[in-house]
């Protein structure tokens, strides 16, 4: 029922997104370019709530040993990896017009966001390199429960390092931006929440059938066949 | 001595006999650097001013890549049945971890004052800094990289990729020290404090200690 459900939820909710994104009114600096603000912003929060569902989910297997957990870390962190090139992509194409370039090396925010990104695809490379199941959900555990260092220090980046970025502008305490904007961006939040938890149970799902092909593999050639019962019980 | 300081005393004896005897680091990773510190000149059209620019963005490089390389060195790698028998033995390991970081932190310490002559001798960098005021910052750097490269190694041992995987997974996480490291460098050429680089290094190296230290155990169930 939820993998058939999730997915049109999800499409309804992008194009929502999309609506109050295309609707909201342009910066009176940036003009239209700053509706690339609700997918990059919205995609950066998805990319830090995924690694962090991967360390949640990677505790949860070194705690109990349950394959679940490990399922759900990989597949959150595969979906965050997507989510995080999308972040740099977005970002670099809003940075050309509005700073006048794709890239800026003195931006801190930038920088380890793509570390970020380098750290996670290592991740990834951690778990096809392992063919032992156990021994890649523990390797794979422990990198994850490290690699979530980063996602604070993406965040706070802006704070440590006064560079090009922005500072936050949506804190406890006061929120830099028009209502109008606040709730075309809450909206594509939650659209890409949607979209996040869609990909991610069919990932799960595709990540359980993985699995039970694999022990199909190595079951030994001939284990299938049955012994023929020459005599009848009593 | 504890038990504990004289088992990690004891790996890391133990690690700089076996590179003493087969001589990875000091006879094949470091002529390697050397090598690539001199071949990058010859990429470029020799200016004087362009090779003093990039004295220390080519230092750096090679120090990550070939640290990598001395910090995974193979004669530092127990096989599988070695590491039975170390857990067997009763090894604790924490120390384990905190010997072999001993051991590469040394090698990785060496490699770096080896390294500076050469690229001083090739590069012209103006100005060159004073040596004792650089020293925390290379011996910090050091231990960061040795820990990452220890617990890179550790978490790829056995892999048929891990020459190339281990820095791959080191490498961004690498991104702070080499950042301390370089800031403080430069902080000193220009006769600026490095107080901020210096507790960005430590506190990149107590993270790394903190991770070593936390996950040695799983790590270990890893590679028996």
């Amino acid at each position: 029922m939820t993998k058939r459900i999730l997915p049109v939820l999800a499409g309804l909710a992008l194009v929502a997104g999309l609506f109050v994104a295309l609707s909201s009114p342009p910066d009176v600096l940036q003009g239209d370019f700053v509706r690339i603000l609700y997918i990059h912003v919205a995609n950066a929060w998805l990319a830090f709530l995924a690694f962090g569902v991967t360390a949640a989910a990677s505790i949860g297997w070194l705690v109990t040993r349950r394959a679940g957990y490990d399922r759900v870390a990989a597949s959150s962190a595969e979906i965050g990896v997507l989510f995080t090139a999308v972040t740099l992509f977005t970002g670099m194409i809003w940075g050309k017009p509005i700073w006048g370039t794709f890239w800026d090396w003195g931006d801190a925010r930038m920088a380890s966001t793509a570390l970020m990104f380098f750290v996670y695809l290592g991740y990834l490379a951690l778990r096809r390199a392992t063919p032992d199941r156990v021994a890649r959900a523990r390797r794979s555990a422990i990198l994850g429960v490290i690699a979530v260092v980063q996602v604070p220090l993406v965040y706070f980046s802006v704070v440590l390092w006064r560079t090009l970025h922005q500072g936050l502008t949506i804190r406890p305490d006061s929120v830099q931006m028009e209502p109008e904007m606040l709730t075309a961006l809450l909206v594509n939040v939650g659209a890409f929440s949607v979209l996040y938890l869609a990909l991610l149970v069919a990932r799960v799902r595709l990540a359980r059938l993985e699995e039970a092909m694999e022990v199909h593999e190595e079951a030994p050639a001939g284990s299938a066949v049955t012994a023929p019962r020459l005599e009848t019980g009593p | 001595m504890s038990r504990f300081w004289r088992q990690a005393l004891g790996v890391a004896k133990r690690d700089l006999l076996v590179e003493g005897r087969a001589g990875e680091g000091i006879g094949i990773v470091l002529p390697f650097g050397a090598l690539a510190i001199f071949v990058v000149p010859l990429a470029t059209s020799g200016s004087a001013s362009l090779l003093a620019d990039l004295a220390a963005p080519v230092y750096w490089l090679v120090t990550l890549l070939f640290g990598m390389q001395l910090a995974l060195r193979q004669t530092a790698t127990e096989t599988v049945p070695q590491r039975r028998l170390l857990v067997l033995l009763g090894l604790d390991p924490v120390a384990r971890f905190v010997g072999r970081t001993l051991s590469a932190s040394l090698l990785l310490l060496g490699l770096q004052l080896v390294l500076i002559p050469l690229v001083i001798l090739f590069y012209e960098p103006e100005p060159v800094p004073a040596p004792v005021r650089i020293l925390p910052a290379l011996v910090l750097y050091s231990v960061g990289l040795a820990m990452l490269g220890t617990l890179a190694g550790d978490l790829t041992v056995g892999l048929r990729t891990r020459t190339a995987l281990a820095p791959m997974l080191a490498a961004p996480l690498a991104v702070p020290l080499v950042m301390g490291a370089s800031q403080s460098l430069i902080s000193v050429s220009q006769g600026d404090g490095i107080l901020t680089w210096t507790l960005l290094l430590v506190a990149t190296d107590l993270a790394l200690a903190v991770a070593g230290v936390v996950t040695a155990r799983p790590l270990e169930e890893t590679a028996t």
